[in-house]
């Protein structure tokens, strides 16, 4: 709920934005009126990927990143890729 | 073996709630003390069932898999009767220059700080992880402390310390909650035009009320005379 007041605040205050939300928190964004939202199926804790997955990590930046170019009131995308790559799968 | 926090016998429930800041205190599975006996009854069922299955092929993502499953069902489930704050507007801006000449920061409630820079909760200097959990009744009462982050700050001189969210893999890696890795590269990269020169983090578990009438307002502010275009936000 925190990311979401900030995200309000800054989106009243004339400051565009998007937050990264994982599933399980996917409500926030819808409830509480947030501009921008990407949603991962990440577990939590690690919103943006698996620990040293940079690959993956750096997927969730920037399509939460394209987000912001959106005219729309409100945009919530899921992020349609799992949890992690198969580079950085363990038994991979 | 785990003492029991008192001398009542252990049931399914205190089972459970134990979980949630307790005896077994596990920020990953706090969401137990949320379900009903039958709920935690299939979770574990559920969990020693795909422990079998791992057992004989080695394939652990599933039990990764059930342990998102479940933190989704808890965390979504029964949203009418928890004390969720919900709107009917919202509050929208446009970015009004191209992603790759806009200047973007990142904010995100993942309570890191800098090493020397230690917001000291409660005026608690080397406040630990452990009791950051025992007063996180506390921290939801207060209001939150913006730590900047230099973009370019080592990550062995980041430090991490949020009684709210499981921490373990942002001590392995600060990215999965703090992407400045993935924000350099994307500048590097030219899709934004620039990575504003400070990060921000807070504490997400916090006074709701003073965050959204006191403090965020201010740091607004800050973005603002920081000529920052657009925010990515991180929350935990």
């Amino acid at each position: 709920m925190s990311v979401g007041h900030v995200q309000r605040v800054l989106e009243a205050a004339g400051i565009p934005t998007v937050g990264i939300y994982i599933a399980a928190f996917a409500h926030v964004p819808v409830r509480m009126g947030v501009s921008r939202a990407l949603i991962t199926d990440h577990p939590m804790g690690r919103p943006l990927g698996a620990p040293d997955d940079a690959v993956r990590q750096r997927d969730v930046v920037e399509a939460a990143l394209e987000l912001l170019t959106s005219t729309a009131r409100q945009t919530i995308v899921s992020f349609p890729h799992p949890y992690r790559t198969a580079a950085a799968h363990p038994s991979a | 073996m785990t003492t029991p926090e008192n001398e009542s016998p252990l049931t399914l429930k205190s089972f459970a709630d134990s979980f949630f800041y307790g005896s077994r205190s596990n920020l990953d599975f706090k969401f137990l003390a949320d379900l009903s006996d039958t709920e935690a009854a299939d979770f574990f069922e559920g969990l020693l069932g795909e422990l079998s299955r791992t057992i004989n092929d080695g394939d652990a993502s599933r039990l990764v898999d059930h342990a998102r499953s479940w933190q989704r069902h808890a965390y979504n489930a029964h949203l009418d009767s928890k004390a969720a704050f919900a709107y009917d507007d919202v509050p929208f801006s446009i970015l009004a220059k191209p992603l790759a000449e806009a200047r973007v920061a990142l904010v995100t409630s993942s309570g890191h700080f800098v090493a020397g820079d230690d917001p000291e909760p409660f005026g608690i200097e080397h406040m630990t992880q452990t009791e950051a959990e025992a007063r996180i009744g506390e921290f939801l009462r207060a209001e939150p402390t913006l730590s900047r982050i230099p973009v370019d700050t080592p990550a062995d001189q980041l430090r991490v310390r949020h009684g709210g969210y499981p921490i373990d893999a942002t001590l392995i890696d600060p990215n999965v909650t703090l992407p400045l890795r993935a924000m350099r590269e994307l500048q590097h990269d030219g899709v934004i035009g620039e990575l504003a020169a400070d990060a921000y983090s807070f504490v997400g578990a916090t006074s709701q009320l003073k965050l959204r009438e006191r403090v965020a307002p201010l740091w607004a502010d800050e973005l603002r005379a920081a000529q920052v275009d657009a925010v990515l936000l991180v929350p935990v």
